[in-house]
């Protein structure tokens, strides 16, 4: 592979990230957000994969596998499915005091917000990314520095989403853009970080993802809806000053 | 100096004939869409040529106009169609090529296309009916959001050519299959298609074969003509939905296209084009009539948002061209 | 307490340590893995016994060998070094351990309940808090920063479900909050680390081992590395309970059980304002330092300020307990910005002391919750005359945050005080001292109303079994823990192991 190829490569991949970003933003409340992430997450394993060809270094063969299985099949697949209330450790407190649980309201059409601002909001965070992104750009060298930015714009609108989330799942969806933007910025900014390192953050990552999964399905439980993407966050406010 | 004329001349046939390749092709296109969309939902469907028929039919019948209508009520549906028909000329589906004085460039493409729908706009105000201003409002909420995605995704794609004008950015794009798969070309197709949607009046955006009062867009504004006027703005609104298709065609699968050359494009090569086009626009239009089947319109409040979604894809676009190529 | 009780056994292990070089590195993995074998233990023999007690054991295992290392590493010994230079433990690296284990020993020791133990989730709340434990000692004892990152995400993990164990719609919103803000600021520091790699990179050298990056000095782009140090600092600073980045840190302690607050409190924050430390030195030897001083300076006012106008206006006790953890965070951010030896030296001590009071009035505001059924401030009267063995206790506790005289706080936050005015920090000084005025009248009016007094007549004659088991709990913990918290601080034998523990974060004369 030439590094013409690998830096076209690398550019088409880094604009899908991009793209599946976007469109994730752009997602409105009823609608999956699987598909994007799973796209996301094998153009991100493709994008390990150019690099370790680029670089000729077999382990990030490896770790694109890793990547891929995790941030295209497992994760995805995570972020929609509910963990059931009744399995699994969450065994939340319900069965103990099943009078207090309110009947489940299933609104008929998904209330959501505009996602104008939200959308316009993501293209400006992605200019701030590439202006961000120009010192760094500046040291890697190699075929794949000039798409730099993109991980930074992963990171933001990540940032962007997980802010704007109003339900469990959105917010979810929000912490994986930006845990997909790190890990691009990682691979385009340094080949990859040590595997050791590489294989404790993969595995923290699957945790978190794990613990909120569980912690969402106990906050439907204790406030008691069922809507789809979990229950609306702005009833948490329980807690204040 | 006798070469250069004779390439002129070439050019010159070359647009003509594209145009009435484009004329001609036109109502089939829609009839391609209609058929689909009922072989999907289960229907025999009313054969392709029955927009032609239909065309023909109204051609022959007088127009009638409301009482209290104006002089726009008949110049109106002329400046669609022959917005209709300059976009057929100017815009590279069959051929590149292109008569220098008269250059298929982006901003002279936009205003051509913006003439046609405030023309159309105009034309649903004139008569004073409800629906018609209600369709015209909606229609030109509509344009306002979908011209700046237009020239956003144009721009992105002509900052690799350098040059502004169709013709080159397609020719560019047959020259450097990359250009086909780079992610800003990509970005931008998507939002060209997306505001082609828009711009055509199809789904989600606005329904084609609805008449029910609370949704309907471009059906609410020509519902006072009738005649010779209807089959005007119907002409005039089938050029602009097919030169669109063909454009977003030609530009993902550059192909086949008749390029300018030295001295104009040769008689086979405008043979290859008009099969090629032909070919690209007949199957973009069952992936359109497809994808509508099985899309449901979206509530006019939604629309801004898929259409910030595209202004969104276009500006990553020009971002991504100038950084990520 | 640490030092005093582990003092003879440390020696011997010290000079067991000149002796071999295997002793060192076999006391790093039982601090590691001790905690985890407890964990192991807990689940799988599930009997009551190994519930009730595996976290006291676990946090010992880890207070005797940080004691141990400590002793060994400082006073010019040499820092061990194992697997393969994964984990390295030198002086701060040890301190930090004593401050786990013996933080850790007070809470576990002073929250050990009997009824949590024979309930269906005592087993796995036990192994939690062990896990916990490994996960804040593998952070310490990391001297790669990439596995430090990771160990400081894992103790978000582990404390996730302590913070929600309660159960209930505070607690599962606490919990929630926690985990996203942690997890986001958390991930902020690992951009920052791939920026700092991808500097080193650059410079040749691709590291993210902390000894190298010091001793090699690599000659690493500016604007990326501080970019980098940055955010990292930003990004740990989070799970320190610095302001702005504060927000998840009242919701969490008020809702988490008492012993979990008093470890989150008393160690966690420790643990991640000790990578934000190796961040500043890195800093201040890569590039000037100037960056991370300034972000740690605005930084610690910021929270001084947060949590002065938070704890005046507090109405649950919990609470303002958490804001007083800010408010000590910010005190500690202000004198490593400060940076000198003296301001250093006091900023150690005064982790541990601070961890170890917090620690100790967190069981007893615990005890607070189980007898009178709330944490709300207004609710609770004379302590001091309804329940003395939980009153006195608690104000004592309450009376060393606070930091008069006899505590350990006073002393070290004079020392920063006269450290900051000495390195021209004036200003700051004064805002400091106005803004612990206002904490001590705001926390002080609170606690007196709560201790002092005449009680509110008992409304019923029955105690529940949580009040019980609250009233003839353990005192000897918090009893040795704010003893020590009070006398640490004067033990002059210390003096060299600071020195020692300066040394390694660079305090400038």
């Amino acid at each position: 592979m030439s590094s013409g190829d690998a830096s076209q490569a690398v550019a088409l991949l880094a604009g899908l990230e991009l793209l599946t970003a976007v469109l994730l933003a752009w997602r409105g409340p009823a609608s999956s957000p699987r598909g994007p992430l799973a796209v996301q997450g094998f153009a991100l394993a493709g994008l390990v994969a150019v690099i370790g060809v680029a670089e000729g270094e077999p382990v990030l063969w490896l770790v694109a596998l890793l990547v891929g299985v995790l941030k295209g099949v497992v994760l995805p697949t995570l972020v929609v499915r509910r963990p059931s209330r009744a399995a699994g450790p969450a065994a939340p407190p319900a069965a103990d005091r099943p009078a207090t649980v309110r009947p489940v309201v299933r609104p008929a059409v998904v209330r959501g917000r505009s996602r104008v601002p939200l959308l316009l909001g993501a293209a400006g965070l992605v200019v701030v990314a590439y202006l961000a992104a120009r010192p760094v750009t500046r040291v890697v060298t190699g075929a794949t520095g000039q798409a730099l930015p993109v991980g930074f714009a992963l990171v933001l609108v990540g940032f962007a989403l997980l802010a704007t989330g109003r339900r469990s799942q959105s917010q979810l969806v929000g912490f994986l853009v930006l845990d997909n933007g790190i890990a691009t910025t990682a691979f385009l900014a340094t080949g990859g970080v040590p595997l050791v390192v590489e294989l404790g953050v993969s595995l923290d990552v699957l945790l978190v993802v794990l613990v909120l999964q569980v912690l969402g399905s106990r906050i439907d439980t204790a406030f008691g809806a069922g809507a789809p993407g979990g229950t609306d966050l702005d009833q948490l406010r329980e807690l204040h000053d | 100096m006798s070469g250069e004329v004779a390439g002129e001349v070439r050019v010159v046939v070359a647009v003509v004939l594209q145009t009435v390749v484009v004329v001609v092709a036109a109502p089939f296109l829609v009839g391609v869409l209609r058929q689909v969309r009922a072989r999907w939902e289960g229907r025999v469907g009313q054969g392709l040529l029955q927009p032609w028929r239909d065309l023909v039919k109204l051609a022959r019948k007088e127009p009638l106009q409301a009482s209290g209508s104006t002089v726009v009520a008949w110049v109106a549906p002329v400046v669609v169609l022959g917005s209709g028909l300059l976009l057929a000329a100017l815009v590279p589906t069959v051929t590149t090529a292109g008569p220098a004085r008269l250059p298929a460039d982006l901003f002279v493409v936009v205003s051509v296309l913006l003439v046609g729908t405030v023309a159309l706009g105009l034309l649903g105000l004139d008569a004073g009916s409800a629906f018609g201003g209600m369709g015209s409002s909606r229609h030109l909420t509509i344009a306002a959001l979908v011209e700046p995605t237009v020239l956003l995704a144009v721009y992105a794609l002509s900052v690799p050519v350098g040059s502004t004008a169709l013709g080159p950015i397609v020719e560019g794009r047959l020259a450097d299959p990359g250009r086909v798969v780079a992610p800003a070309g990509v970005l931008a197709v998507v939002a060209l298609a997306i505001a082609v949607v828009a711009e055509t009046a199809r789904i989600p955006v606005d329904n084609p074969s609805t008449h029910l009062e609370l949704t309907m867009v471009h059906e609410a504004m020509v519902l006072e003509s009738s005649g010779r006027d209807l089959a005007a703005v119907e002409l005039g609104s089938w050029l602009r939905l097919s030169v669109l298709l063909a454009l977003v065609a030609n530009l993902v699968v550059p192909w086949g296209v008749a390029t300018a050359g030295d001295g104009g494009p040769g008689l086979p090569a405008l043979a290859l084009g008009v099969v090629a086009v032909v070919v690209k626009t007949a199957a973009s239009g069952v992936v359109l009539a497809t994808a509508e089947v099985f899309m449901a319109k979206l509530r006019l409040f939604r629309v801004p948002e898929l259409l910030t979604g595209s202004f969104v894809l276009a500006f990553l676009a020009v971002t991504g061209s100038y950084v990520i190529g | 307490m640490a030092a005093v009780l582990t003092a003879p056994l440390a020696a011997g292990l010290a000079a067991g340590f000149t002796a071999g070089p295997v002793v060192g590195p076999a006391l790093v993995w039982v601090a590691l893995l001790g905690p985890a074998l407890c964990a192991l233990a807990v689940l799988l023999l599930r009997r009551r016994a190994v519930v009730l007690v595996a976290d006291v054991v676990a946090s010992s295992v880890v207070l005797l060998c940080g004691g141990a290392l400590l002793a060994g590493v400082a006073d010019g010994g040499a820092a061990v070094v194992t697997a393969g230079g994964l984990l390295r433990v030198d002086p701060l690296a040890g301190y930090l351990l004593v401050v786990v284990g013996a933080v850790a020993l007070t809470a576990t020791w002073g929250g050990l309940s009997p009824g949590r133990a024979r309930s269906r989730r005592g087993g796995r709340y036990t192994t939690l808090v062990c896990l916990f434990l490994a996960a804040m000692v593998l952070a310490v004892v990391a001297d790669d920063l990439g596995v430090t990152w990771v160990a400081v995400e894992g103790t978000t993990i582990t404390t996730a479900f302590l913070v929600g164990f309660a159960g209930g719609r505070r607690a599962v919103e606490a919990a929630w909050k926690y985990v996203v803000l942690a997890s986001v600021g958390v991930g902020i520091a690992f951009l920052g680390l791939v920026l700092l790699y991808a500097a080193t990179r650059a410079a040749g050298d691709p590291t993210l081992s902390w000894v190298r990056l010091v001793t090699d000095r690599p000659a690493v782009d500016p604007t990326v590395a501080r970019m980098g140090l940055l955010l990292a600092a930003l990004g740990f600073a989070t799970k320190a309970g610095l302001a702005p980045m504060h927000a998840w840190l009242p919701d969490a302690h008020s809702q988490a059980p008492a012993p979990v607050s008093g470890l989150m409190s008393g160690v966690l924050l420790a643990v991640a304002f000790g990578a934000v430390l190796r961040i500043q030195r890195l800093d201040a030897v890569l590039l000037d330092g100037a960056a991370v001083r300034t972000l740690l300076l605005v930084g610690g006012l910021l929270s001084l300020l947060v949590a002065a106008v938070l704890v005046v206006t507090q109405r649950d006790l919990k609470r303002m307990l958490a804001y007083s953890s800010i408010e000590h965070m910010g005190l500690v951010a202000v004198a490593a910005a400060v940076g000198n030896r003296l301001a250093l030296a006091a900023m150690l001590v005064h982790l541990l002391v601070h961890g170890l009071a917090k620690a100790s009035t967190f069981v007893m505001a615990g005890r607070v919750l189980a007898v009178e059924g709330t944490t709300a401030i207004a609710d609770v009267h004379g302590l001091v005359r309804s329940a003395p063995r939980i009153g006195i206790p608690f104000l004592a506790g309450a009376v060393t945050l606070l930091g008069l005289p006899p505590s350990g706080l006073f002393l070290t936050e004079a020392a920063l005080v006269v450290a900051g005015l000495r390195s021209g920090y004036g200003w700051a000084m004064a805002i400091v001292l106005v803004l612990l005025l206002v904490v001590f009248v705001g926390m002080g009016r609170a606690v007196i109303a709560m201790t002092l007094g005449a009680p509110a007549p008992a409304g019923s004659s029955e105690p529940a079994a949580a009040a019980t088991e609250a009233l003839s709990a353990p005192l000897a913990p918090v009893a040795l823990a704010l003893a020590a918290a009070c006398l640490l601080a004067l033990a002059t034998p210390l003096a060299g192991t600071l020195d020692s523990v300066v040394a390694v974060i660079g305090g400038a004369p």
